[in-house]
Parts: C-alpha cells; sequence; structure tokens
C-alpha cells in the first residue's frame, strides 16, 4: 500500500512537467483558440518523438507497454500545461482498439498512432448525452459486408484534426442488457458526414456530426455487432479517467498561480497571502485538488490491476467536477479584477477546467452510478471494498 | 502506486476480525459504553489482555520495548477493524509516538512495554482554560528545585485524567523566554500528590453515546496542580524543547485509522441501513435526491480514507509531512459533520431520538452523533489552525 507515485512514475510525471514548462507557455494555448486546426502541430510532433503518445501501449505495437497510470500521469501534466493537443481523445480512442480490437485493426491502428502519426477521437454522445447505452440513437444497418450509419453524433473533440473514430451506434432496439450497440472504426473523411463546429467555453475544438448513409466496411467493427456495449462503456471510462487527471492537473495549476499572486498583490498595506480569510482558501483549494487526484489515481490503479473500476472512475469524476470547479472559481475570486481580462492568463485554465467539468458524465450522472453500486446489489458496504458497477 | 494490501495484511485483517467476532461480547460493549468505567471494565481489561498477547499493540515498535518491528501499515489494519468497532487499540493519544521519538532509554523501558500490556495509559494535558487552539500561550508553571520539579496550575479537557495512570503535561518551564521556547513536557503518575481531577460533563453524558458514535465521551475533566512535585526525571526531552516534542506527538495523533474511523462510520452505517430498512414503507434507497447525497456523501469518504492511507504513505516511506496530517484533519471532520447533518434531514423527526427512546434509529447513533461529530473539528487542533497550518507549512503563506 502506497498511494503515493513510485520513483519511475514520478520521473515519468516530472520529465513531462519539464518538457511542458519549456514547450508549451501559456500563449501557446491562446493562440491555439484562434486557429482553424485547433492544435499545435509543432508541439504534437515534438510530444511524439519522446515516445509519449504510445506509453501505454503494447510493445507489439510499438508502445511503451506501462501501465494506463503512466499516461495519466502525462495527462494531467498535460492539463496542467493546458498544451493543446488532441491527446485525450486520441489515447482514448487508442486504448479502445488496444484493449478491444482485432488483431487486424490493432495492427493497422496502433503502430500509428504510438508514434504519433495518427489523430483519433471518439463519438459516443448524441443530443441526449447522458453515457448510457439507451441514450444512443443513431442507427445503423448491417449491408453486405458494410455498416451503414445515419444519425447525430454530439460533442466530438478534435473532430476536424482527427483521422479516425471510435463510435458507438445503434444496430438494434434498447433492451435491457445494453444489447444493440456496435462500436466500429469511422475514417472521418467518409463520405455522407456533415461537420458543424461548437464554440466551447474552453475555445477548443468540439463538432456536432449529423451522418447520412455513411458507409464503413464491418471490418471496421470493434468486437461483435450489437455487443459493443461493455467495450464502449470501458472506453468511456477510461476517457473519463484521463480526463480527471487532465482536469486535476489544470486545477492544481490554476491554484497555484493564486497562491503566488497573493504572496506578490499587496493591499491593506500587506500581501493579501496574509490575510486569514486567503489563506484558508487556498487551503481548501489544496485539499479539494488532492482529493481529486487521489481518487483518480485510485481510479487509473485498479483499472491496470484488472479489477472493476467503472464506481471509481464515477467517484473520481464527480469529485473533481464539483471540487476543481470550485478550486478555479476561488482562484478567480483572489485574483479579483484582472483574474478576467483577456490579456492575463488566468482565464485559459478557468474556462477549461469549468468546459471540461462538463464532459464526459456530470457530477449528477456519476453519482447517480456510484449510488447504484451501493444500493442496487445486495450486501453490507464499506469503503475501500471492489464494488461491481451496476448499469 | 499501490492502493492494495498485501495478502499477509488482508490475513492480518481477517484475523482480527475474527478476533473481535469472537471476544467483543454484549458484555464487553456494555462496559465499554459504560460512563463510569469505560475502558477499564474487568472482561475489558481482559480482551486487552488478548489484543496485546497477539501483538496487535506497538506493532511498529522496536522489539526491545515489546513491540514488533512491524509495519505501521500492520497497525494501521489492527486499529481500522477495533476502531470500526469503538475500541481505541495502539499508539494514537497514548503519548508513545512521542516517547518513543524523544524519550530516554529508561523512559522507553518504563513506558513502552506498559502501554502494551495495558497497565500504563496517559491522559493529554496540553489545553488549559486560557490556553485551547493557542496552545503556546499556556501558563501551568514548572519551577527546578534540586533535582525535583514543581508544578502549579490547570489543565482542561483532560478527558482519560480519571482512568489513566499517568499525564502527558505541558507546562512551562522558562518564563522569560519566546512563548514556544519555555515549555516543556513531563511524564507525571496520576497518583503524585496535590493533582487533582474535577469532572467536566460533555453534552454526550446522559444517555451515554452509543459505541462508535464520534468521541461520545460522556466526562471530560479539568486537572489541578497544587505544588506537585516531581523528579526531573519525569521529563521528556530536552528542557525547553516540549513545544516540537509535542507538536511531534500531536501530529502523529492526527493521522491513523482512529481518525478516520470517527469521521466515516455513519458513512457506511447509513448506506447499509438505508439498503435494509425503510419508514412505513417509504424507501429513502429510492429516492433520486437521497440516492444522490449518499453517493456524494461516500465519495467524499472515499477522499477521506485515501488523504489517511497517503499520510500512512509518508509515514511509512520515512517522509515528512508538510501539510498532508493538517489536509486530512480540514477534510474529514467537516465531511463528519456534512454526513451527520445530511443524515438528519434524511430521517426527519426520528434522527432526533436518543438511545433509549422509542423509535430510536440504529440506538440513536445518528442522533448522538449530532452532539459529537462536530467536535471532531475542534479537537486536536481545530480546523481552522489546521488550515492555517495547510496555507503556512504548505503553501508557504505568511504568518498574519
Amino acid at each position: 500500500m502506497n498511494v503515493l507515485p513510485n520513483e519511475e512514475e514520478l520521473m515519468v510525471k516530472n520529465a513531462a512537467r519539464e518538457f511542458l514548462e519549456a514547450e508549451c507557455p501559456p500563449s501557446l494555448a491562446r493562440a491555439i483558440e484562434q486557429d482553424e486546426r485547433g492544435y499545435s502541430v509543432e508541439l504534437w510532433e515534438k510530444m511524439a518523438s519522446l515516445g509519449w503518445f504510445g506509453i501505454s501501449l503494447p510493445e507489439s505495437h510499438g508502445g511503451g507497454g506501462l501501465p494506463v497510470t503512466y499516461l495519466g500521469l502525462i495527462l494531467e501534466e498535460c492539463g496542467r500545461a493546458i498544451a493543446p493537443v488532441p491527446f485525450h481523445s486520441t489515447a482514448t480512442a487508442a486504448l479502445a482498439v488496444s484493449r478491444h480490437g482485432s488483431a487486424e485493426q490493432q495492427q493497422s491502428i496502433l503502430p500509428r498512432a504510438a508514434r504519433g502519426d495518427l489523430i483519433m477521437t471518439w463519438a459516443v454522445q448524441e443530443q441526449d448525452p447522458r453515457l448510457r447505452a439507451d441514450a444512443i440513437q443513431c442507427r445503423a444497418e448491417v449491408d453486405g459486408d458494410s455498416l451503414v450509419i445515419s444519425g447525430i453524433k454530439h460533442f466530438v473533440d478534435n473532430f476536424s484534426a482527427a483521422e479516425l473514430m471510435v463510435t458507438a451506434v445503434r444496430t438494434a432496439a434498447p433492451s435491457d442488457d445494453n444489447a444493440g450497440i456496435t462500436l466500429v472504426i469511422v475514417p472521418t473523411n467518409s463520405a455522407g458526414i456533415t461537420e458543424t463546429r461548437l464554440t466551447t467555453l474552453a475555445k477548443d475544438s468540439q463538432s456536432k456530426l449529423t451522418m447520412d448513409g455513411v458507409r464503413v466496411p464491418l471490418s471496421n467493427v470493434i468486437g461483435e455487432v450489437n455487443q459493443g456495449w461493455p467495450a464502449t462503456s470501458d472506453m468511456l471510462d477510461i476517457g473519463t479517467a484521463l480526463l480527471c487527471a487532465q482536469i486535476t492537473g489544470a486545477a492544481r495549476k490554476d491554484a497555484e498561480m493564486a497562491i503566488d499572486y497573493a504572496k506578490n498583490r499587496v493591499a491593506f498595506g500587506r500581501p493579501i497571502a496574509g490575510f486569514q480569510s486567503i489563506q484558508h482558501l487556498c487551503a481548501d483549494m489544496i485539499v479539494w485538488t488532492d482529493g481529486a487526484q487521489l481518487l483518480t489515481y485510485e481510479a487509473l490503479w485498479k483499472l491496470d490491476s484488472g479489477l472493476p473500476f467503472g464506481v471509481e472512475v464515477s467517484q473520481a469524476k464527480a469529485f473533481t467536477n464539483d471540487k476543481c470547479q470550485a478550486t478555479v472559481r476561488s482562484s478567480q475570486q483572489i485574483h479579483g479584477g484582472i483574474g478576467f481580462m483577456m490579456e492575463f492568463d488566468l482565464h485559459l485554465w478557468y474556462r477549461r477546467v469549468t468546459a471540461w467539468t462538463m464532459r464526459l458524465g456530470t457530477s449528477f450522472e456519476h453519482r447517480a452510478r456510484v449510488a447504484r453500486a451501493l444500493l442496487d446489489q445486495p450486501g453490507e458496504v464499506r469503503l475501500g471494498m471492489n464494488l461491481q458497477p451496476v448499469g | 502506486m499501490e492502493f492494495a494490501f498485501t495478502p499477509e495484511q488482508e490475513a492480518l485483517r481477517s484475523e482480527v476480525r475474527q478476533f473481535i467476532a469472537e471476544n467483543v461480547t454484549p458484555e464487553i460493549v456494555a462496559e465499554l459504553e459504560d460512563t463510569g468505567i469505560r475502558r477499564r471494565g474487568p472482561k475489558t481489561r481482559e480482551m486487552y489482555k488478548g489484543i496485546a498477547e497477539r501483538g496487535w499493540i506497538g506493532i511498529s515498535w522496536p522489539k526491545e520495548y515489546g513491540g514488533q518491528a512491524g509495519s505501521r501499515i500492520d497497525q494501521y489494519i489492527v486499529e481500522e477493524e477495533f476502531a470500526r468497532v469503538g475500541i481505541t487499540v495502539g499508539g494514537a493519544g497514548s503519548g508513545a509516538p512521542a516517547i518513543l521519538a524523544a524519550g530516554t532509554e529508561e523512559q522507553k523501558q518504563e513506558f513502552l512495554p506498559g502501554i502494551i500490556r495495558g497497565e500504563i495509559s496517559f491522559a493529554l494535558g496540553f489545553t488549559e482554560p486560557q490556553a485551547g487552539a493557542d496552545l503556546a500561550g499556556l501558563q501551568c508553571r514548572a519551577v527546578r528545585d534540586g533535582d525535583e520539579y514543581v508544578i502549579n496550575g490547570q489543565k482542561m479537557y483532560t478527558t482519560a485524567a480519571h482512568y489513566a495512570t499517568h499525564i502527558y503535561l505541558m507546562a512551562r518551564t522558562d518564563p522569560d523566554a519566546p512563548r514556544h521556547r519555555g515549555i516543556s513536557i513531563f511524564l507525571i503518575p496520576m497518583d503524585t500528590p496535590g493533582i487533582t481531577v474535577r469532572p467536566l460533563w460533555t453534552i454526550q453524558n446522559n444517555p451515554p453515546a452509543p459505541l462508535g458514535t464520534t468521541y461520545g465521551d460522556a466526562r471530560t475533566n479539568e486537572t489541578f496542580f497544587e505544588n506537585v512535585r516531581v523528579p526531573a526525571s519525569c521529563m521528556l526531552g530536552e528542557e525547553n524543547q516540549g513545544w516540537y516534542v509535542g507538536a511531534m506527538g500531536l501530529n502523529l495523533d492526527r493521522v491513523g485509522a482512529s481518525r478516520y474511523l470517527i469521521s466515516i462510520q455513519r458513512d457506511e452505517d447509513i448506506v447499509n441501513w438505508v439498503k435494509d430498512n425503510e419508514i412505513e414503507g417509504v424507501a429513502m434507497r429510492e429516492d433520486p435526491t437521497m440516492r444522490d447525497r449518499l453517493a456524494d456523501m461516500w465519495i467524499e469518504g472515499q477522499v477521506c480514507r485515501l488523504m489517511t492511507l497517503r499520510s500512512m504513505s509518508i509515514v511509512e516511506n520515512d517522509g515528512v509531512f508538510t501539510y498532508e496530517g493538517s489536509a486530512e484533519k480540514v477534510f474529514a471532520p467537516e465531511h463528519g459533520v456534512r454526513t451527520t447533518e445530511t443524515i438528519a434531514q434524511m430521517l426527519g423527526p426520528y434522527g432526533q431520538l436518543l438511545n433509549g427512546s422509542e423509535d430510536a434509529v440504529e440506538d440513536g447513533v445518528f442522533a448522538h452523533n449530532l452532539m459529537g461529530a462536530f467536535q471532531s473539528g475542534i479537537n486536536h487542533g481545530s480546523v481552522q489552525v489546521m488550515r492555517d497550518q495547510v496555507a503556512r507549512r504548505g503553501l508557504g503563506m505568511p504568518r498574519v
């Protein structure tokens, strides 16, 4: 039992921090907000050369073969640096292929993803954005050796940068056992996809897609037709855990900026860091982000240990949503007026953390899932036990 | 990172649980709940002997003082299992961590094996009427006189003073030094002439709290020292270094299983209660609002658990706390209060019924907890003082 990162984990995390401090100034995130491509090609290529994109992909496909925890630690640092690269969406989709894809799919996708030659994303949510099988209405039908998809996918990250997207579609009517979902790899340049760019609080890249008769080969299906929900759910859980890492990294940096600011900002004849009202708020901010980080680490550790980890992911996301939001809002409070001036950098973090808390499941959704695990199956519960997710 | 315990540690946990199932009888529970003889009843003493014989007290202490030279995680596991049934074993509040760190060889031999055997216990003599959160303002005086010190003063909230064998006393030995540098610690037998103990009854006095209530002490004390003469060998650590010795002991007192357990037991209790119970056919487990709140509390409880494990991880890796112990002592007590008050609003009028009352829920533990949970944010360093420490030690913010 040791809930702190070990030496190897710290080495990777610190190396990522050093690299990003040198290569990813806030001005880069600011510039990319105005950039049509939606990401920094230069930063992406530098990161690729460090081998980060494959760190948790299998060695047999050119990856580093390390536990997903390492990827989480790097994404935490990317969150800290608000690095404008499509890393999270690529990693989430690549891990879905790595964990559930066929040998052919893995062979064609993973080595490229590991090298950074392939940008990917995932597309599950729709107009009803809840993360549940019966919210998936986008239809697909088998036609010979093709799957033909028609419907809407919403809140898709980095669509225009991505070459492939891992998409969940409905191939049969909703049922109690969540059958009828098919997970499929769709090239983003397929005929029949219309993209509408969304304007997000984070000023990052999200799109709404209308698919009209989009045809992909059946060999692109991950697993079996109609049996794709477990893999979809697994992909969402991993994406959520990684997003939590990204949010906690960003929120901690944001808190540190407020602490530094308070030490230097003089009011009423002293640095405001000398006022207890400010000190206690800062203490809370650190306690909150610590809590979010610990929950996230436990979720990642359970994933790597082959234990059920869905409940831990939901715990982490619900807490991260509420407490990291509170952290960045408090940081704005400490900064006062300058904090919401466009020329000052703080809002770059505030707007991202805030937007990210609303993605991949709200606090209410995730707490509902925790409640199902606690209340809807028999047996006495105890903190720290392994709990099976229910639904 | 490694969030699991080892198979050996899990086996130890099972062994402790089995011991508890076999030995913590209703008679012992009755003794433990009895205000007059708390922790001192004959059957309880017998049980403690059994715990000591299994080597479960002072597991991490060196063998020459009766310990097992084992891991603190093992000790944590034992403490956690006993704390879940309302029984305190091991390090917290015993004075032992400070004796191990600062005591002379004679003191270690004198006290540690006796603590393990349950023959020696300490009341904590820190707080005074005018020195609570601002402990460094304490005035109790110890004046050197040859080979002795003469002590005069008053201590407050000396909770165990009516049954402890010794008191762990902080007194001022140099009134002219800066306040933190004129304090020393003494380990004094309670039967030394000149010590008087007077009860202070807490709001949890009548009816006495069911076992496992957060805090739940019916009685604490004020202790008076009138020309109390003790040999100079009673001093723990160097003269005038007592603040630093004491701070170390307090820091260790803020972490560990019992601190964690008193803040989260109601989370487990209410979820398990809601699973099995309804009020006149109305099942709270089906109410979406209550489900959301239960999950919210549960998640916070997990954070309390993880912060405790973080503190344990730091100690086990021979690291040094900067703010982590204080952070834990901000989050957990306030969480305990949030849970307790949420449960009150779930149970409505049933939530106010104390043990002994008709229709009391779970023997009144939730109602009693409304008098106990908030104490956790006050005792052993208030959450406000803890926030000061997080800000100053952890974040490098200046003293006001």
